[in-house]
């Protein structure tokens, strides 16, 4: 428990937590109050205008907003757990805690679950600020916020933000893991990011794989409306049952998890 | 292994490669159990690969480990509980402070006794600056944090790696009594270096590891007493005689007189018959235009690192050390430091 809580401290206390949020948050609300500020403009259909506006009509912008989170979210998360994995390997903490006789896999394992944490928090911080943007823009738009109560969306908000956390806790961790498997931050960074973009550029032309593959399943599985092609969302390939993939996130998770685990025991640690 | 019970630490037949690259080939280290003991060797000979085995960083490809009396292996992590180590460069979160660092540190592993990350911030010398960001350190602040890192357990055995790196001449001065300290309350210090004088100020045991491999170990104040080298230079002409002079003074074989360096004259005596061979040399009515002695544990590092090391100075003292010295470059190597010429 002290390990988990020493991980979430250096994590709160370290500036690209911060950044990420303040990225993905700064985004998010910039469009949503930007759509308000400019649904007026003359010369827009009808239908446009109601496309525009559904970004800050409640209760449909609860929906609208999270899939933006999960969409951009997945990517950011893939650099974050890179970020943190590869560190401990660049800085030489892991070191630290080795030669101190700190179980390995204990520390890798502990440490991810403090980013899964810290990505729990971020996802609630940058929806309530999204929620907040978005009110901004209903009163620039002149859009009734009645909706905002709604209970029936509002009922199905955890089970959505569990979702949401899980796919992006998965894809947090296969950068954690990719970055283990470099041993550097650097490298972790990059290689998730080619891995992100990767997959979706093979969807092309693999589309039965590829949906089976790890960032489409944390698309496939959060069964938000705004999910399949939402704002900022990752393409979603051949429709995948959101409970399906569900499941498939948790094996991806765990697998990724165990394979950093079982390397970082196994690893001669030379940094 | 036999006997080690008063041994903190002892390595039998160590072997480690990295690839084909043989970083340790069979090294055997006994360490005793109170002592301050000085790992001397050049860069590269494997000092850093020594200190990650003895921490479970690496393993060994053969031969085994004993920590603190007991067996040291894969499945043995909480032996380390009672180790504290810096190895290589230390090692921080750049973005916490000292204090932070320290902490966060003070979850793995054995633990930390209240109050103890304060006395060693003020110990290390850190306490002023313990508030700010270890990115701001200068390299000698974040060496003194990483030795306030390996004692935070009050350790029994401090394995530290060339912990003088980037300290000012203070902080090496306080580094030293601090670790003399530790040995005088019963704990064991290792630390290496690859700088003679260094060690020849802290260590009362020392062992001279060079290509992976033990070449010299023992108490440092024998090996300063040891047999060394002492060289007179006299005229051309004199060379037989003085030769034939000095042999009394030493075994067969103890007196060579350089190739290289005409005039110049060797004779293996202990340092302090420095005076002596003058003496004798003054009876047989040659006199000597100069003198140079060296000690056995400063030949013999000095050939180790002498090729590496040579800085054209003036000194030859190893020319004439042909048959035990780098057989490359007579008259090369710089000066001994303690060598003075007559
Ligand atoms: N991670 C590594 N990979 C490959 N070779 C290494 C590595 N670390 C050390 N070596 C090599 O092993 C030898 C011993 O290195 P090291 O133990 O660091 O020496 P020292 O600490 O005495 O300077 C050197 O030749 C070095 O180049
Ligand atoms: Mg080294």
């Amino acid at each position: 428990m002290s390990l988990f809580l020493s991980g979430l401290r250096k994590l709160v206390r370290r500036r690209a937590s911060w950044v990420t949020l303040a990225l993905l948050a700064g985004l998010l609300s910039l469009i949503v109050i930007a759509v308000g500020a400019t649904s007026n403009r003359p010369g827009a259909s009808a239908m446009e205008r109601a496309a525009i506006l559904s970004l800050v009509t409640f209760p449909g912008a609860y929906d609208q907003i999270l899939g933006f989170i999960l969409g951009l979210g997945g990517l950011f998360a893939v650099i974050y757990g890179a970020a943190i994995a590869g560190s401990e390997w660049t800085w030489g903490t892991l070191k630290n805690a080795v030669a101190r006789g700190q179980s390995r896999s204990r520390y890798t394992l502990l440490t991810f679950a403090s980013v899964a944490a810290a990505i729990a928090i971020g996802l609630v911080i940058t929806f309530v600020i999204g929620v907040i943007a978005a009110l901004v823009g209903a009163g620039l738009a002149g859009v009734s916020t009645s909706g905002l109560t709604d209970t029936a969306a509002m009922g199905r908000l955890p089970e959505q933000f569990a979702r949401g956390w899980l796919a992006i806790v998965e894809e947090g961790a296969l950068g954690f893991t990719i970055a283990t498997l470099a041993r550097s931050q650097l490298a972790g960074i990059g290689a998730g990011i080619g891995l992100y973009f990767g997959e979706s550029f093979a969807g092309i032309f693999l589309p039965d794989i590829v949906k089976y593959l790890p960032f489409n399943v944390a698309n496939a599985s959060l069964a938000t409306q705004a999910a399949d092609g939402g704002m900022g969302g990752g393409a979603q390939l051949a429709s995948l049952d959101a409970n399906l993939a569900l499941a498939l996130v948790v094996v991806w998770l765990i697998g990724s998890l165990l394979v950093a685990a079982v390397f970082t025991e196994r690893a001669e640690i030379t940094g | 292994m036999t006997n080690t019970g008063d041994l903190a630490l002892a390595t039998r037949g160590l072997r480690k490669s990295y690839g084909s690259h043989v970083a340790l080939a069979g090294l055997d280290l006994s360490v005793p159990r109170g002592t301050v003991y000085g790992f001397l060797g050049p860069n590269g000979a494997g000092k850093t690969t020594t200190m990650r085995l003895l921490t479970g960083l690496i393993h060994p490809d053969a031969g085994s480990i004993e920590l603190l009396g007991l067996p040291f292996g894969r499945g043995d992590r909480h032996r380390l509980y009672d180790v504290g180590a810096l190895i290589e460069s230390p090692s921080f979160y750049p973005f916490l402070s000292a204090r932070q660092n320290l902490r966060e540190l003070a979850t793995n592993g054995a633990p930390v006794g209240a109050g103890r990350i304060e006395e060693l911030l003020e110990l290390t010398g850190l306490r002023d600056r313990a508030k700010d960001a270890v990115s701001t350190y200068s390299l000698g602040m974040k060496q003194r944090l990483g030795i306030a890192a390996a004692l935070l357990s009050d350790p029994t055995l401090l394995l530290l790696d060339e912990p003088a790196n980037g300290l000012d001449p203070a902080g090496i001065v306080a580094m030293r009594e601090t670790l003399r300290h530790l040995a005088a309350i019963g704990k064991t210090v290792f630390v290496s270096s690859h700088l003679l004088a260094e060690v020849q100020q802290m260590a009362d045991v020392v062992g001279i590891i060079a290509a992976g491999r033990l070449v010299r170990e023992g108490l440092m104040q024998e090996l300063l007493n040891a047999e060394g080298i002492v060289r007179v230079r006299v005229g051309l002409d004199e060379v037989a005689g003085a030769a034939a002079a000095l042999a009394a003074l030493t075994a067969s074989g103890g007196v060579t007189s350089s190739t290289a360096e005409p005039g110049w004259i060797s004779v293996r005596v202990r340092p302090d018959q420095s005076g002596e061979v003058n003496r004798v040399l003054a009876g047989a009515g040659i006199w000597a235009t100069a003198l140079e002695t060296g000690n056995d544990l400063e030949m013999l590092f000095l050939e180790l690192t002498g090729g590496a090391q040579a800085a054209g100075g003036e000194g030859t003292f190893f020319g004439m050390a042909g048959s035990r010295a780098d057989p490359g470059a007579p008259g090369t190597t710089g000066t001994t430091g303690t060598g003075a010429a007559a």
